[in-house]
């Protein structure tokens, strides 16, 4: 059993959903990005493409930030799914450094999104689950993949880009996805072994 | 059972017009999540980064929170109103006072803005207008010149709809003038967004014809890139292509569902049948003219040239092919900047991917199978040349004969046959005059067709003077600041004003200012935003999350494909601090104002309350009572306003008939716009007498597709280089987004929201680098307007792009009047009548402009 | 720059072709990268002052560590955690290198103590000394592998890196002393120590030079890391901080010890010159990191 996703570019239209709803669903605060979208061009005019790419942490079954971690605060669960204890993070953001994915951001301290007018009732709940001091980054939404549910990102994609399920198992919806429409991942040869894919 | 303190409650998102269902999870009296509601075939529970973060805006701080009335009696645009706050009965009590003057001396005096983004109050303020007995109501200024005006036109005179969407089950090649249909904006957003996506992944072409690689454009199999305001241009060169080079048309469909066939005499209208005055074709068989709906006519002459009477007639169709003769790709390419080989390559793929002739069976019936379909909306048409262009633009899909049947353009709701068990609502195009469509029931605007004789217009807005006005946020202010000019015998006392940033959306906003400074400002809003700074009283709001309403109905269904579907608006939190819903604040006043009966009668006719459930006229009732009854009337006992507070949607399948109408129903749409001519000879001769003949100038009113030049193509300094245009990006919906953090952080970190994207060879010429500041002058308004560059590939050399509204200037909004937040596209749009469309008082959306680094 | 909140940037960060990394570098990241200066020629200094039985060497050199390892808790966003930074040995360098500080600094002032009491403890003296040069190599040591194999940043995965942090490690031990002569009364003889700097100076020059020639053909993204320092916003500091301070005037002065004799204040010029030099190349290498470019023009596949 191993969590992955599969991100299926054709459909992606770089429309930022993602980005807003894991804001929503795991109430990051201001700096803390655990869903997000990159935007590049490519081409000489007329002949432009623009390529979106949305990012989240990887999942590596082989995590450089597990091994960087002096805490052990990082943590591999048995179903691949990758995430930080805050109880037990140190803040020291190795991390940070070993990600080659820039999927991690430290919380360095208590913000809110309306500057200047403290927390709202939003933020007053929501970021009880975000403390200072500590580096936080996507868990694949394991507070809703623990109830059968998808994570929010796969969920909300208003496109459809996103699968979500088994990658040890060939039958399951994201294994097919990557054997038949040619799945990669990003910087394999790093030998991190990403459980995000990308179709063309 | 429920547990009251964590809830998941059904409603209706209003972060744009799309009307997406959600859920909004509620947990300790707080909202922590909004989803989208599965249930909702506007959306299918998916939900754009606009719906999901729509609790940043329920949790502004910036909101108005209680009654605001000025104390700085000076109004200016960034003039600081000196907001003192009063309470709710002092400010009911100036409005019911000021209103019950205004209504006892001339009830015209009252001018009613609303705005799409809040669709519901629109509703409800355009129903108390109408009560009240002023011809001013509503203004739609929030979307203002965002508005597609001729499009709207054309949807209603050819598709029996407000707009229209591809057919994205059977398309196979979609050639879109810039719309960001399926890109997270336009209508059905999300909806859309993956029926597009299915039909990419399915493998239909998509050629996007935009001067920007626009989100939409990017995503393309081919970008065209395109001088802007030349659309039609292009469109008319295709339309030469087809029907002088390819010979590519849908015959049968020409004869048998346009006037395509109807004999045209020399003075360009109908040759009519003398006794019945019914227009009359030529069957080809017989060889004699015929009335159009005769029952032995063997077969529909398209071609030719008739005598007719010692006159020489030719049917519609013939004279368009006559008349597109000389538009050819290389007519049309100095024009467009589109390459003539392009023009011919387009047009043929379009052409072959149409498949006439062929059929397709859906649920046992036998369709016509056309799937090429054809998309403009605000870019191609927002021009000088609005009208010409977008006929053009139509008669493509015309010809092909893909126009509401499977593959095709199906027009947005055109057609509804009702709920299975009570056969409501219902409305159909049915067959008027010259057995042309007429638009079916569900429809907002003013009835373009059986078009009415242009007469002295009583409106700020000069309605009455032409029926090819749609909408017209474009006149109103001009007029408003001169009644007299144009005979109207008031002057606007006070704006009863909803929930619109007109100054931020409404062209020059120094013209805004001029004409609406005068009057008596009452705002109800969420915001203070720029608009406000006119108000006289600010009332406070509330928004989605905290208020009851009907959710705009006319649109609560608009996927065009799939399931019906009506729902309701809940509170998901009582509404915060003095917030109070504008809808049931409206009833407040009406009472106060001595309007009550008026009010309901309207309510009855207007929401369609049938026995038992009609308002008995002099009793007051909640807007929940009404909301009970409406959704009792449509859809039975059963299903009244609890039902839906609980279910949150009804719905029901579409039918074949009822999307892919066109086969199904007994009715001709125009491909030659006979009337347009007789129109404008109306509107020239009012004009006249009325004296106002210098700034309504009539040559636009033609039945054939032309192409004219904007102003900016004729712009002579030659220090003003570059056209500016505006786009829309999915993460804002015109200026109303831009407080909401989470969506300025999006916005912060995409490469284009907040920069003015600029071809990369175009700024290194003006000694322009990535980043930089630059000055944007206007031709028209002369106003400088300071945005950063961003240098792009993605761009027609001799543009500049910025998205949506940004670049606002109030300083109660302080998350999007910070520095580098967009820029206001609409101080560069000068608004005269000159600048317009005059058959759609369509305001020209290319703004010709100098650009420079700026210093500092 | 250099002060300014990480957070600033965040945003524009993230929609850069190379992202840079600004946590170990910029505000507090300042003190991680003087806690990783100090802890190195601290650790320098003890051993070399343990080579020449400079006494008031020992005392500085511990003092320096024991800053640097403050330096490092004072880094943490959490420090009441930092005992948890120890429990990953087997596989975090974070890890390993807290340990050596540990150990250094445990047995170093227990040397120190024990040395306070002469002739009572001779083998456990010795014994202490010796954990505590292995501390002080340990920490000469871990620093270079921290950042050599966090694979997030390209310009730093070089396995020279280790090699360079040793050589200004030791370097840096032998610029405290040479600041240490100002203050003791010690006529030591400096003779040998002269060529011992002048050597590793030189040597450290063209390591560095190595390490930019070379690192480049491993990709774009450590070449833009190059090009950072050589022409891009890092050049002052590269050029002023790491090659003139760092390496010309320390050799320049130090060549002139082959021809005169150098006054302590002149070898004080060296040892801070040396020193500041020093600190700029931690603090060049570290801003200098980005990170690889995450969007290719093929879907999935990043342009290398």
């Amino acid at each position: 059993m191993r969590y992955g996703m599969v991100i299926d570019l054709k459909r992606c239209i770089g429309c930022y959903g993602c980005q807003a709803v894991c804001k929503v669903e795991n109430a990051t605060p201001p700096g803390v990005f655990w869903a997000r979208v990159m935007k590049r061009e490519f081409g000489k005019y007329p002949n432009v493409r623009r390529v979106n790419l949305p990012l989240l942490c990887m999942h590596c079954r082989e995590p450089e930030c597990v091994k960087a971690c002096p805490s052990g605060a990082t943590v591999q669960r048995e179903d691949g799914i990758v995430y930080v204890d805050e109880t037990k993070c140190v803040g020291c953001r190795y991390c940070l450094m070993a990600c080659p994915y820039g999927s991690r951001f430290f919380h360095a301290k208590e913000r809110y999104y309306f500057e200047g007018y403290g927390a709202t009732p939003f933020e007053e709940w929501g970021y009880r689950r975000h403390p200072t001091g500590v580096v936080s980054k996507c868990d694949f939404c394991r507070h809703r993949v623990d109830q059968g549910l998808e994570p929010a990102c796969v969920a909300n994609c208003m496109t459809k880009a996103r699968h979500f399920g088994d990658l040890d198992d060939p039958q399951s919806e994201v294994s097919r996805l990557i054997r038949d429409r040619g799945g990669s991942q990003l910087y394999p040869e790093l030998g991190t072994d990403p459980s995000v894919y990308y179709l063309p | 059972m429920r547990d009251a303190n964590d809830v998941w409650i059904p409603s209706v998102c209003s972060q744009c017009y799309s009307c997406c269902g959600i859920l909004a999870h509620r947990v300790d009296g707080k909202v922590v999540k909004i989803e989208g509601n599965p249930e909702s075939g506007n959306c299918q529970g998916r939900l754009c980064a606009k719906g999901v973060s729509g609790i940043m805006t329920l949790y502004d701080p910036s909101r108005v929170n209680v009654p605001l009335k000025r104390s700085n009696p000076e109004k200016g645009i960034d003039v600081d109103p000196g907001w003192v706050e009063i309470s709710w009965e002092e400010a009911l009590q100036t409005v019911a006072e000021r209103l019950s003057k205004i209504r006892s001396e001339d009830p015209r005096k009252l001018l009613v803005m609303a705005s799409v983004m809040t669709m519901d109050q629109m509703y409800f303020a355009r129903l108390f207008g109408s009560a009240f007995g002023t011809p001013n109501s509503v203004w739609n200024s929030g979307a203002g010149n965002h508005c597609g005006n001729a499009e709207h036109l054309f949807g209603a005179l050819l598709h029996s709809a407000w707009s229209k969407q591809p057919d994205t089950d059977y398309c196979s090649y979609l050639l879109n003038f810039g719309v960001p249909c399926g890109f997270g904006a336009y209508y059905a957003a999300t909806g859309m967004a993956q029926r597009i996506a299915d039909a990419r992944a399915r493998g239909m072409r998509h050629v996007v014809i935009d001067p920007f690689l626009s989100p939409t454009a990017e995503k393309a199999d081919e970008w065209v890139p395109i001088r802007p305001g030349t659309d039609g241009a292009l469109a008319l060169a295709m339309l030469h292509v087809l029907l002088h080079e390819l010979g590519a048309y849908d015959r049968e469909y020409l004869k048998h569902h346009t006037n395509g066939p109807y004999l045209i005499g020399e003075d360009g209208c109908y040759v009519r049948e003398r006794d019945s005055g019914k227009p009359l074709i030529w069957d080809a068989v017989d060889g004699v003219a015929k009335p159009f709906d005769a029952a032995d006519i063997k077969d529909f002459a398209l071609d030719g040239r008739y005598e007719m009477d010692g006159a020489a007639a030719r049917p519609a169709f013939a004279a368009l092919k006559e008349h597109v003769a000389s538009f050819t790709p290389e007519w049309a390419s100095p024009i467009t900047t589109v390459p003539v080989a392009t023009i011919r390559r387009i047009t043929a793929e379009f052409a072959e991917a149409a498949r006439i002739g062929s059929t397709i069976v859906i649920d046992g019936k036998e369709l016509p199978y056309r799937p090429v379909a054809v998309l403009y909306f605000r870019g191609a048409q927002g021009h000088k040349n609005a009208t010409l262009s977008s006929m053009a633009i139509e008669l493509l899909v015309e010809m092909m004969g893909a126009s509401n049947v499977p593959g095709g353009v199906l027009g947005q709701n055109s057609r509804c046959l009702g709920h299975p068990k009570t056969g409501r609502p219902s409305w159909s195009p049915v067959a008027g005059p010259d057995g042309l469509l007429v638009v079916g029931g569900n429809w907002s605007g003013a009835l373009p067709y059986p078009w009415a004789q242009p007469k002295k217009p009583e409106s700020m807005s000069l309605g009455g003077l032409a029926p090819t006005v749609i909408v017209s946020p474009a006149s109103l202010p001009l007029v408003t600041l001169d009644p007299e000019k144009f005979k109207i015998p008031y002057k606007l006392e006070m704006n009863l004003h909803v929930g619109t940033n007109y100054l931020m959306t409404e062209s020059d906003p120094k013209v805004s200012v001029a004409a609406f400074k005068d009057l008596f400002q009452v705002s109800s809003s969420l915001f203070l935003d720029e608009a406000t700074y006119l108000s006289d009283l600010v009332l406070p709001d509330t928004c989605y999350l905290e208020r009851h309403s009907l959710t705009a109905e006319s649109v609560s269904s608009n996927s065009p494909l799939e399931e019906w579907c009506y729902h309701v608006r809940q509170p998901v939190v009582e509404p915060l601090f003095q917030r109070r819903n504008f809808s049931e604040v409206m009833l407040d006043i009406a009472d106060r104002v001595g309007m009550r009966e008026d009010f309901n009668a309207f309510l009855n006719l207007l929401l369609d309350l049938k026995a038992p459930y009609a308002l008995d006229v002099s009793r007051k009732y909640t807007l929940q009572e009404i909301l009970d009854r409406r959704f009792k009337s449509m859809f039975g006992e059963e299903h009244g306003l609890e039902w839906f507070q609980e279910h949150g949607v009804l719905k029901w399948p579409k039918r074949v008939e009822e999307v892919y109408w066109k086969p199904f129903v007994e009715v001709r749409v125009p491909i030659y716009f006979e009337w347009f001519l007789k129109v404008g000879e109306g509107v020239k001769k009012v004009a006249q007498e009325g004296g106002f003949d210098d700034v309504i100038e009539t040559s636009a009113f033609q039945a054939l597709p032309e192409w004219r030049p904007c102003a900016s193509h004729q712009e002579k300094r030659s220090e003003y280089d570059l056209y500016a245009i505006y786009y829309r990006v999915p993460v804002h919906s015109f200026s109303a987004t831009y407080n909401n953090p989470w969506l300025d952080e999006i916005s912060q970190i995409d490469p284009y929201v907040y920069r003015v994207a600029i071809n990369i060879e175009t700024a290194r010429r003006k000694g322009i680098k990535d980043g930089d500041w630059m000055d944007i002058t206007s031709a028209g308004t002369d106003h400088t307007i300071k945005a950063r560059a961003r240098l792009t590939e993605g761009i027609h050399p001799e543009v500049i792009a910025m998205a949506n509204c940004g670049g606002h200037w109030s300083k109660f909004l302080p998350i999007a009047s910070k520095s580098d937040k967009g820029a206001c596209f609409e101080w560069l749009l000068p608004l005269t009548f000159d600048n317009m469309d005059i058959p759609t008082f369509n305001l020209d959306l290319c703004a010709k402009v100098k650009v420079s680094k700026a210093e500092g | 720059m250099v002060f300014s909140d990480p957070f600033d940037s965040l945003k524009e960060d993230l929609s850069a072709t190379f992202r840079p990394q600004r946590e170990w570098a910029q505000r507090r990241g300042l003190l991680l990268i003087s806690a990783h200066f100090l802890s190195g020629v601290g650790a320098g200094a003890w051993l070399f002052s343990t080579i020449l039985a400079l006494r008031v060497g020992l005392f500085l050199g511990l003092a320096i560590v024991l800053l640097g390892g403050i330096g490092h808790l004072a880094f943490l966003g959490r420090p009441e955690r930092f005992w948890r930074i120890i429990t990953r040995v087997q596989s975090s360098w974070v890890s390993r290198g807290l340990a050596g500080i540990t150990v250094f600094s445990v047995f170093a002032v227990a040397y120190l103590v024990l040395s306070a009491f002469p002739g009572q403890a001779g083998p456990l003296q010795q014994g202490a000394l010796t954990l505590s040069l292995v501390g002080a190599v340990w920490i000469c040591v871990y620093k270079g592998f921290v950042w050599a194999v966090a694979k997030g940043i390209p310009f730093w995965n070089s396995p020279l890196l280790p090699a360079i942090f040793i050589l200004y490690a030791l370097r840096g031990g032998i610029a405290i002393l040479f600041v240490s002569l100002l203050f003791t009364a010690q006529p030591a003889d400096v003779g040998p120590l002269e060529l011992t700097k002048l050597w590793i100076g030189v040597s450290s020059g063209a390591l560095i030079l190595l390490y930019l020639t070379v690192m480049p053909t491993t990709g774009i993204t450590a070449s833009r890391s190059v090009s950072e320092l050589m022409g891009g916003a890092l050049s002052l500091a590269f050029y002023l901080g790491v090659v003139f301070l760092g390496l010309v005037v320390p050799i320049a002065i130090g060549g002139l010890g082959y021809l005169t004799t150098l006054a302590p204040p002149a070898l004080a010029v060296i040892g801070i010159s040396s020193l500041v030099g020093d600190f700029y190349t931690i603090y060049c290498i570290a801003r200098a990191g980005v990170y690889r470019p995450l969007i290719g023009e093929f879907p999935g596949r990043p342009t290398r």
